[in-house]
């Protein structure tokens, strides 16, 4: 179900996917890859912005701090996303997509080797989105950092 | 049920101690016992005197900020009336109610106002009325000037203070006197204006039929303090007042106060006070806007002594203008004598006293002075325009608070008082001096010999008040400005200085 709901956002928002490389996704599918990746665009801003609203006690924080915070997030989200599928698809253990990926005629190293970072991309926008949405609710419960990014 | 203390504050060393005890109230001292309304009265006939000023000014806004204040209940909780307010059940604030006018002194010589100069001096006719004052009266007393005080002279104070009780100030006073108020009366023994004013005075509380309530007055609690040397004045040879002469002055006065008031039980409690070995040395004037005495640490144990009064006020009964059990006479010690006191020299109930309030209110004046800039229109509890949030959730203290009259006029004028009566108390002798300067990084370094738990600086009290902002006691009515203020930094301070072990949890 939530791999349903993940693979769509990916697949059918976002169209990537090219049922040439059927292998790719499949192994994504079925060996939770969509799910590692939708949960790293949703848990890292919650529990950043958790942080910063709720743990951060500082009292003079200014909207750069906001800034500082909601840059270093999506980077950490790109970081994240960008290891979580190199992982699932360029060190798989699904051995017919190995066997795919060392066949150089396949064309699948090629085409696998972008993917990374437009999951990363994606990952990140997505991110920022849900982070910039997360701040305006975080904010109105926060007692110190109620007052950012406005 | 709400009780009343009449303050009264004779002389210069009346003002200093009624400006102590204010300091107190600011910092969250409160009467004991359901005294709930203090009357300070100020009797001084320097009309233009510095330390009768400088009381009034300070009277004049603590009542500022407390009746902006709803319901006090830390710093400012005490309430301070005069009796104007009380008679005319007004809330108008003018400091010069608090000091009560004598008649015929402005520009008065003291043969003027005897009617020295309408006397005969003709011996012949046995007339010689102006040698028989002689005997009583100096040349130097008949021609003094009366508007600067009695310049030491208790027989001259005598005289000129006797026409007060009969004054409309005083009927006032009776009027608004109830069956459960206790009267307070300050004086120092070593001068004119305290020294004769102080018997006068009880002997027309204990026994003037002729004020309002004078059955209730007669029977009433009464307390004192009494001022025993403990400063002398440099030698100035155009100034008739001689600081080698207070110590011979103080001894016949006090025997005097012996046979007529503690033997004859007219007093509950009377509470000495004193330095034998005052080596403060101030300048001599014979008054006016000159006489600025330094706060001095003696005068703060001249509050402490009101609170003590107030607060063993069940054991004082009077009957038929009688002390039932006698008068007690106090004095005041500290625990460890040392040329400069810190709170730890004080004796436990006098530290339990002090120690909170003073240190509260003394982070709070030097953030508003060292730590607000900072914070101001940054922190969450200085800013007023947060979008997205409920309204209720904006501070009401923003920058345009921070910079309104009241606040500059009101508090920040107050603060600057309390900084300064600090300070003098500080560089006096003994000096009083338990605070350390401090800078916004080492804030919580601010009292002597105690060192607190992780950061030092204001961070913690901006990041309290941050937590307590939105608190729904905190929020101010359009009239009640300094509402949020006074309630957020009374607990802010509170829980800062309990959270860093500078208080007890």
């Amino acid at each position: 179900m939530i791999t349903d709901v993940f693979s769509g956002i990916y697949e059918t928002i976002f169209g990537i996917r090219d049922d040439k490389f059927s292998l790719i996704f499949s192994t994504l599918y079925n060996e939770w890859g969509y799910i590692k990746l939708g949960l790293t665009f949703l848990f890292i801003p919650l529990l950043s912005w958790f942080l910063f609203y709720y743990v951060w006690r500082y009292p003079y924080g200014k909207l750069w701090h906001w800034a500082l915070w909601f840059l270093i997030s999506g980077i950490v989200v790109f970081g994240c996303t960008w290891s979580l599928a190199n992982t699932i698809i360029l060190a798989s253990n699904n051995q017919q997509l190995i066997d795919a990926l060392n066949d150089p005629q396949s064309g699948y190293k090629q085409y696998a080797s972008d993917l990374p970072l437009i999951y990363a991309m994606i990952n990140t926008s997505l991110a920022l989105v849900l982070g910039f949405i997360c701040s305006l609710i975080f904010k109105r419960l926060s007692k110190v950092q109620m007052h950012l990014p406005f | 049920m709400a009780k009343k203390l009449y303050i009264f504050g004779i002389g210069g060393t009346g003002s200093r101690v009624i400006k102590a005890l204010t300091m107190l109230f600011a910092a969250g001292c409160k009467l004991d016992n359901g005294f709930d309304t203090v009357i300070p009265i100020i009797i001084d006939p320097d009309i233009s005197n510095g330390d009768l000023d400088r009381t009034k000014n300070i009277l004049r806004l603590y009542q500022e900020i407390r009746c902006q204040v709803n319901q006090p209940d830390d710093f400012f909780s005490q309430d301070v009336r005069t009796i104007n307010e009380l008679t005319n059940n007004s809330g108008e604030i003018n400091p010069d109610y608090f000091q009560f006018k004598l008649k015929g002194v402005d520009g008065s010589s003291f043969g003027k106002y005897i009617g020295f100069d309408e006397l005969s001096d003709d011996a012949l006719l046995s007339e010689d009325d102006k040698n028989f004052v002689r005997l009583f009266y100096s040349d130097e007393n008949l021609k003094s000037d009366l508007s600067v005080g009695f310049k030491g002279n208790p027989n001259m104070g005598s005289i000129v203070l006797n026409q007060f009780t009969n004054s409309e100030d005083f009927q006032r006073f009776g009027l608004t006197f109830g069956s459960d108020d206790a009267i307070f009366i300050i004086n120092s023994i070593f001068g004119g204006t305290g020294a004769a004013g102080f018997p006068l005075l009880l002997k027309n509380f204990r026994g003037n039929t002729g004020l309002p309530r004078a059955a209730q007055i007669k029977d009433a609690p009464i307390g004192g303090i009494t001022y025993l040397p403990y400063f002398s004045l440099n030698d100035k040879p155009e100034s008739s007042i001689d600081s080698d002469s207070f110590e011979e002055k103080a001894k016949i006065a006090i025997d005097y106060y012996n046979r007529t008031i503690i033997n004859q039980n007219k007093i509950n409690v009377l509470y000495l006070i004193g330095n034998k070995s005052a080596n403060n040395i101030y300048e001599n004037f014979e008054g006016k806007a000159e006489q600025k005495n330094d706060a001095h640490f003696l005068e703060m144990a001249g509050a402490i002594a009101v609170i003590d009064f107030c607060k063993n006020i069940n054991s004082y009964s009077v009957d038929n203008g009688v002390a039932v059990n006698g008068t007690q006479v106090k004095e005041f010690g500290v625990e460890k004598d040392s040329e400069v006191l810190l709170f730890e020299h004080l004796n436990n109930e006098n530290l339990k006293l002090l120690f909170e309030p003073l240190t509260k209110f003394r982070l709070y004046t030097e953030y508003l002075a060292k730590g607000l800039q900072k914070s101001l229109n940054v922190s969450r509890w200085t800013k007023s325009n947060i979008k997205l949030v409920k309204k209720s959730k904006n501070s009401c203290i923003d920058e345009n608070y921070f910079n309104s009259p009241e606040y500059k006029n009101h508090i920040k004028g107050f603060n600057e008082y309390f900084t300064e009566w600090i300070n003098e108390m500080s560089n006096n002798k003994p000096s009083f001096s338990p605070f350390n300067d401090i800078t916004p990084d080492n804030a919580l370094t601010l009292v002597k010999n105690k060192m607190p738990k992780g950061n030092f600086s204001f961070k913690s009290l901006d990041t309290e008040n941050c937590l307590l902002i939105d608190q729904n006691e905190m929020k101010f009515s359009v009239d009640k400005k300094h509402t949020t203020l006074i309630k957020l930094f009374g607990k802010s301070t509170a829980g800062v200085l309990k959270k860093h072990n500078l208080f007890k949890k």
